[in-house]
Formats: structure tokens, sequence, C-alpha cells
């Protein structure tokens, strides 16, 4: 239920961020922003099998744990605390749910287990060279060959592109927007990656030449399948969000209570207490607007659309806003490259646009509410 | 709810039923109020020996609903504005003989204007540095000193009044908390003209005013401890009501319609397809839903047996809320915002709403003073630097009054 959580879903927490502090402290983070794979095949592997949470929103029917969104996003809300550099928000938010959305049980069967025991990691490539996330961004045509369909064209700005052993392919056929699963090892696939702002998420190019490409779902079904994979993954990157907002904040406030100026440490100095104030209103109030639409994607209500909006317009902002104030509040200290304070402050701005910035979101949720 | 619960509230109701079959015979008179408030029905959540049953909020519901069902008035008043604010600090702190002499009067209906004399000219956000003093002399307080922005004042029966009992101790130490009539002699009201033209608060002069010392709410001295819980219940009541918004029309929910009024507005100037108009609405609407939804997790945290810090973020998110909601209203009506004839009625009511959203932004203490305390008691941050911490009183320097002479 909104606004309170089960003896399970608390548990859940404390244990996903033991074993984040455990894995991925801030030596862990910048080491593996430094490869171009960006995550330990290692870590990856445990988190699915011995903590299960690559499987945990998966039904038991395909080696899940049946978990719901609820669950998801606490996870994810922990992952954004500790900038987790994994491929799991490709894999599990994006690609599971986009089988999940399917509707196709043969793609559903091959793949979910294998994502739930962390053999396989699967992304979307949605976004072309416009960046658009919405259908009439989606130019690369499928054709049906003889032998199959083949995919030609380029996708930008694929999230963990490179490290994916599938790639979900939304792509134009006669009958509109439909999806496809590409084995990134076939013919005609080049993956390039992307040189990004935000090194902890690693973005690609990926580029199709008359690639062998199977058709999941309905031909020309794909559009309201990616419709609601879109809304599900904007609640899921607040929840996100929201763990990064908070980490910046409490760095804040460890800072504010231990630099000196003029004698006394700087958080007794009224202006920087009242922008620490402002900005825990800004925390507290995305953590709400983030667990509000988990509780609407979890009963997947008709509040949903408009929920998830919401929830990415505000999380985006506050997380931008507490990872800015961060940095202002350690001074010069804030501009290094040894403190953190621009990492999460890249998270933020990277994240702020994924998926739609605040503009658009607010637009879309003007829209939904029906003006 | 479970079995044992769902048990217990039909065991409440069916008591409330042959009560109310006994009792109520359809005139709504002194007798009968004395008779609800006698039975602990018209604050049922405040304890026994305070006319109420020691019942939960939900089990106060349950006997609302049975009195509405018979159409029987004054059952669970206790939330009523001032009923809260006063009741709750005498329920907290106030000896038997008050209990029994205030509170059925409160409950019942008798006193229900009362007013708030804590601000001075000297003193608003340093509320502790009040100067107003209360001398014991035999069984009553000796009263002098100017109180100011009282609402209410010119028409009140009953205040709460802070006065220093004590000026050799530092500023808190020395304040003591009353609870008064309005109509004893020495007391003077003077409205204040607002910003918006009318006077709802007052100046008032107190002046060799002798209040018996059974007026005295809490210890002698203590009074700033007894303040806390009269300022939580008038906080709550700003804007910050803890629970979710009332569901829109036809049933649809808050997230669908708790901007239909920012809409309307921006439909009625042909402004509904603006860009900057629809963020800004969007945004407003955002702001009203997270502030709901950290009252709800305020809610659930307090019932859940903590405290919440969330509570005490509600009132300063609500000051840029109900700012920047009129301020767009204002927008959207144009130049007819620069009249402020009370002929046209929507021009007026927009301007007027305008001006009274600095209630909110002031006070009960202002946006800064919020700002303080949020980030002292929730974030932890130091106190800033306080001359006049840790000296007696009377040596502390004083603030002049807030208003310009010969005004
Ligand atoms: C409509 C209205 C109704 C009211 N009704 C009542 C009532 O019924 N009874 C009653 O007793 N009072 C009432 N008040 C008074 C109200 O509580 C005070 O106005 C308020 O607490 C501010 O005090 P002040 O006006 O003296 O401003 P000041 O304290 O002089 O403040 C001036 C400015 O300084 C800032 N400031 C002051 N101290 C600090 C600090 N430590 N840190 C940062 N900034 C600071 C304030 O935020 C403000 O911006 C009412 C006020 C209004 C506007």
């Amino acid at each position: 239920m909104f606004g309170s959580f089960t003896e399970d879903q608390l548990q859940l927490r404390e244990l996903v961020r033991d074993y984040l502090r455990d894995k991925s402290p801030e030596s862990e983070v910048r080491r593996l922003m430094a490869t171009d794979e960006g995550y330990d095949p290692a870590v990856w592997t445990q988190m699915a099998r011995e903590v299960g949470l690559q499987g945990l929103a998966i039904p038991e029917q395909y080696g899940g744990q049946g978990a719901g969104w609820t669950e998801l996003g606490i996870v994810l809300e922990e992952m954004g605390r500790a900038l987790l550099c994994a491929p799991f928000f490709s894999t599990v938010v994006l690609a599971a749910t986009t089988l999940l959305e399917s509707g196709d049980e043969e793609a559903k069967q091959q793949y979910l287990p294998a994502i739930a025991d962390g053999s396989l990691i699967a992304t979307v490539a949605l976004t072309e060279e416009d960046g658009r996330w919405d259908d009439s961004g989606i130019t690369v045509p499928a054709t049906h060959t003889p032998d199959g369909w083949t995919l030609s064209g380029a996708k930008h700005f694929v999230l963990d592109g490179l490290t994916a052993n599938l790639v979900i392919v939304p792509a134009r056929t006669a009958s509109g927007i439909s999806l496809f699963a590409v084995d990134p090892a076939a013919a005609g696939v080049t993956r390039r990656p992307s040189i990004t702002l935000d090194e902890t998420r690693k973005l690609a190019v990926v580029e199709f030449d008359t690639t062998p490409a199977r058709l999941i779902g309905a031909e020309g079904g794909g559009g309201p399948v990616l419709r609601r994979v879109l809304n599900f993954a904007a609640v899921a990157l607040a929840a996100e969000q929201t763990g990064g907002a908070q980490a910046a904040l409490d760095m804040s406030v460890e800072y504010l209570k231990t630099r000196v100026q003029f004698g006394q440490v700087i958080g007794a100095f009224q202006a920087l207490k009242h922008m620490a104030a402002d900005v825990l209103i800004e925390v507290e109030s995305a953590r709400s607007a983030a667990y509000y639409a988990l509780e609407a994607a979890a009963q997947d209500n008709d509040e949903l659309p408009v929920a998830a909006s919401l929830a990415k317009a505000y999380c985006s902002e506050a997380f931008v806003t507490a990872a800015h104030q961060n940095i202002q509040f350690h001074g010069g200290m804030g501009f290094t490259w040894e403190v953190p304070a621009h990492l999460y402050y890249k998270r933020a701005r990277s994240s702020e646009v994924f998926l739609g910035d605040a503009f658009a979101h607010r637009e879309a949720l003007a829209q939904r509410i029906g003006v | 709810m479970t079995i044992e619960q769902e048990r217990a509230t039909g065991e409440l109701a069916d008591e409330v039923r042959a009560w109310l079959a006994a009792n109520w015979h359809g005139t709504d008179d002194a007798d009968w109020r004395r008779r609800v408030v006698e039975a602990g029905w018209a604050a049922p959540t405040w304890p026994r020996d305070a006319f109420g049953r020691g019942l939960s909020r939900a089990d106060a519901k349950t006997v609302a609903a049975e009195f509405a069902a018979v159409g029987a008035p004054g059952a669970a008043v206790e939330t009523r504005a001032f009923t809260a604010l006063a009741g709750n600090t005498i329920v907290e702190f106030g000896s038997p003989e008050l209990k029994r002499d205030i509170l059925p009067k409160l409950l019942s209906g008798e006193l229900t204007r009362g007013c708030l004399l804590y601000s001075e000219p000297g003193n608003g956000s340093d509320l502790a540095g009040l100067q107003t003093r209360a001398e014991r002399d035999g069984d009553v307080f000796v009263v002098n000193g100017q109180k100011i922005w009282t609402t209410g004042g010119h028409e009140a029966q009953f205040a709460l009044l802070l006065a220093r009992t004590n000026w050799d101790v530092p500023k808190h130490a020395g304040i003591s908390f009353f609870i008064i009539p309005m109509d004893l002699p020495g007391i003077e009201v003077r409205p204040i003209k607002q910003m918006t033209g009318e006077s709802d608060f007052n100046e008032v002069f107190l002046t060799d005013v002798r209040i018996p010392a059974g007026t005295l709410v809490g210890e002698l001295n203590d009074g700033w401890r007894v303040l806390q819980t009269a300022l939580k219940e008038e906080r709550r009541t700003m804007g910050f009501e803890l629970g979710a918004r009332a569901q829109g029309e036809g049933g649809r929910a808050p997230i669908f319609t708790a901007s239909d009024d920012l809409i309307e507005a921006a439909r009625a100037a042909g402004k509904l397809g603006d860009e900057a108009v629809r963020q800004n609405i969007m945004r407003i609407h955002s702001w009203r839903l997270v502030n709901d939804w950290n009252a709800v997790r305020a809610k659930k945290e307090i019932e859940a047996g903590g405290g919440s810090s969330l509570a005490s973020l509600g009132k300063l998110a609500n000051s840029r809320i109900l700012h920047e909601s009129w301020a767009l209203k204002f927008r959207l009506i144009g130049a007819r915002g620069m009249l402020y004839d009370p002929a046209d009625k929507a021009a007026y009511e927009v301007d007027h709403q305008m001006m009274w959203s600095f209630i909110n932004s002031i006070g009960g203490g202002t946006d800064q003073i919020q700002r303080n305390i949020i980030s002292e008691r929730i974030l932890g941050l130091p106190k800033g630097y306080e001359p006049d911490r840790g000296v007696p009183f009377r040596d502390v320097r004083k603030g002049g009054t807030a208003r310009p002479d010969g005004k």
C-alpha cells in the first residue's frame, strides 16, 4: 500500500543496501566506470544467483521470484544510491519488461530464465540519432525475406549496447512498429561504445546491415508494447533517481557538519542551512512521487501513465537539484575529480534526459490527465 | 481490518446507537450538548479524565457516523480549529480544575472564538523574547504589555496568552502560558488594517489586567514547553492536514483532478494551449500531489508508532504551492488583476487570495524559521550565532517595535 512497506519489503531494502555497500563502494564504481564493459561479471552472477535481484520481479514460471514493481523499485532506489555499475536497468527494466509485455510466449520462455539466472544481458535499442523516445523516432526498417526478417540501420544511445547478448530492436515494417530480437554476434552487427558524460552508465551505437532478426510478438504490435514499457521504465528510473538524490543530500549534510570556515562548521551558516532544508523537501517529495508511481505500476492501474510522467518529471529535477547543490556545498572540492559529487551530478544530468526530460513528461502529464 | 477490530468496531457502534436511542430526542440544546460531552462522545480521542474515551481516530469516526446517521450534532468535535488548539494543550498540561472549567465549554460550542496573544511588536520570529509581563499578586496575576497581529482578537471570547514571569533566567525559561477570557477589564483591542483592506488582525493592549492564577496552563515558567503543543496544532491546520486530498468530481483520483482550478482558469483565459502555462500548471499540480503524498507517508509513519520528520516539511512546501497557484491565476486574468473591485467577484477573489497566501509563509513561523527548524532538527545542522544564549533575559538586547511610529 502507498505510504508504508511490509516487513519483507523493509528487509529486502536492508539486504540490498548491505550488499551494495559491500560490492559497490566508491572504489569499485571508479574502477568499473573506467572500463568499456562497465560491470563486474562475478558480482553480476552472484547478484542473480545468490541475491536473486535480476529475477526478483520476473514471474516464477520464467525462473524468477514473482515479486512486483514495489520490490523492484526498492532495489533500484538502493542501486541509485550506490551508483551501481551494472547492466541492470537495461536487462531487467527495459528488456525483461518488453519481453513480458510482448505477449510472445516462446520469447519469454527462451530469454527470461536466462535473465533471471544472470547468464543473459539484454537491452532495448530504442532511440536513433535524433534521440526521440516516442514512436516517431523509430525509422530503422525491417525487411521480410524468404529466410526471415533482416534489419538495416543504426540505433544510438543504446544502454549497455556493447555488453548485451540480446538486443531488442523496435523497427518499422509494413504494419507499423514491430519488435525484433537480434543476436549481436549475428552477421552485419557493428557496436561502438559511446563516450558518455556519466561513465557509470554505458551507452553504445549499434549498427545493422541486413542483420537477421527474429520477430517478437505480433508484427505491427510494437507501438503499444513500447508505450507500456516506457511507463514502467520511467517509474523505475524515478526510483533510481530518488536513491541518487538521497545519497547526494547525505553527502552534503556530512560535509556541512565537518568543513570549517570563519571559525565554525559551514553547516552553521544559514544560507547553506536553508539550501539544505530546500533540498530535503525535494528529496522527500521525489520519494513520494516515486513510491506513488511504483504503487500504480505494481497494481497496473489506470493511474500508471499519469503517475509515471509525474514521477519522472519530479525525480529528474529533484535529483539534479540535490546533485547540483551538493557540488555547491563542497566549494572547490566539489569541482574535483577526487570527490564523488561529480559522479552523482553526471548521473543526475544523464538520467534527466534519459527516457525524456521533465518538460516532455510534464507535457505528457497534462495530456494524460486530459488537458 | 482484522476480525477482532471489526468486532470491536461493531460493538462500539452498537453502544453509540443504544446511547443515542436513550438520549437523542431531536432537539439540539444546551442540555443535549452537556450530555454528549459528559458521555465522552464530543471528544472520543481525548482521555477519560478529559471528557473523552481514549479511542482511536478511526473509532471516533465510527462514533461520528452513528451520530450523523440519526442527525444528532456534537460528536467528535475535538479536531475543530480552536477546540483542537486550546483543547489539546489543556488536555496535555492543564490542571484538573482547568480541564473541568474549560474543556466542556470548548466541546459544547459555548467557547469557539479564540485568539492567540503571542506575537509582540518587538518579538515575532523570536517569540521567546516576548516582553509582556505577568506578576503574581495573591491569587491573581497582573498582566501588562502589548500584543500584535492577533487574528480574531476583536471577536474572541478567550485567548491563549504568553507572558514573562521571570526576567532573571534565559529567555525560554521565564515564560508562562495562560488561557484567559477576553472581556476582562484592561484589555483593549484595536483592529489593524491589512494589505487586503480588511481587518482580521488586531493590536491588543493589556493594562493591569488581573487574571486568576488558575488560568495558568502547565507549570509556572514552563510556558515554552506548553506552547510547543499549541504550535504543533496550529501548524498542522496550516495547509498540512495529515491525510490525502479528497477525490475529485465523479470519484476521480486526485492525480487527475488536483489542478482542475488552474486548468479551468487557463481555459477561461484562452491559454490552455500555451506551452509555458501548461508547464506552470503541471509543475504546481505535481507540488500539490507530492505534498499530499508526503502527508500520507507522515501519517503512516506516525501511526506505525514513530514520529515523522516529514510532517515538518508540509507547511514550508505549501508556501510555494499557494503563492505560485494564485500568482498564476493572477497572470491568467490579465489586466483585470489591476483592479480590486468587489463588483468583479472572480478577479477580486484572485487578488485577495494572492495576498492572503502570505499568511502561510509568515504566520505560525515564517518560511525562514521553518528552514531553520528543518535544517537543525531533521538534518542535524548546528545552530548559528545566538548572542542571547544563556544570558538572563533582563540583560538581553531587546527588539524595538515592528511598526513605524505615528501609524
Ligand atoms: C495574517 C497573519 C496573522 C497572524 N496572526 C497571529 C495571531 O493570531 N497571533 C499571533 O500571536 N501572531 C500572529 N501573527 C504573527 C506571526 O506569527 C508573525 O508575524 C511571524 O511569526 C513573524 O514575526 P514578525 O512579523 O515579527 O517578523 P520578524 O520576526 O521581524 O521577521 C522579519 C523577517 O526576518 C526573518 N527572520 C527573523 N528571524 C530570523 C532568523 N532567525 N533566521 C532567518 N530569518 C529570520 C523573517 O523570516 C522575516 O523574513 C500573524 C501574522 C500574519 C501575517
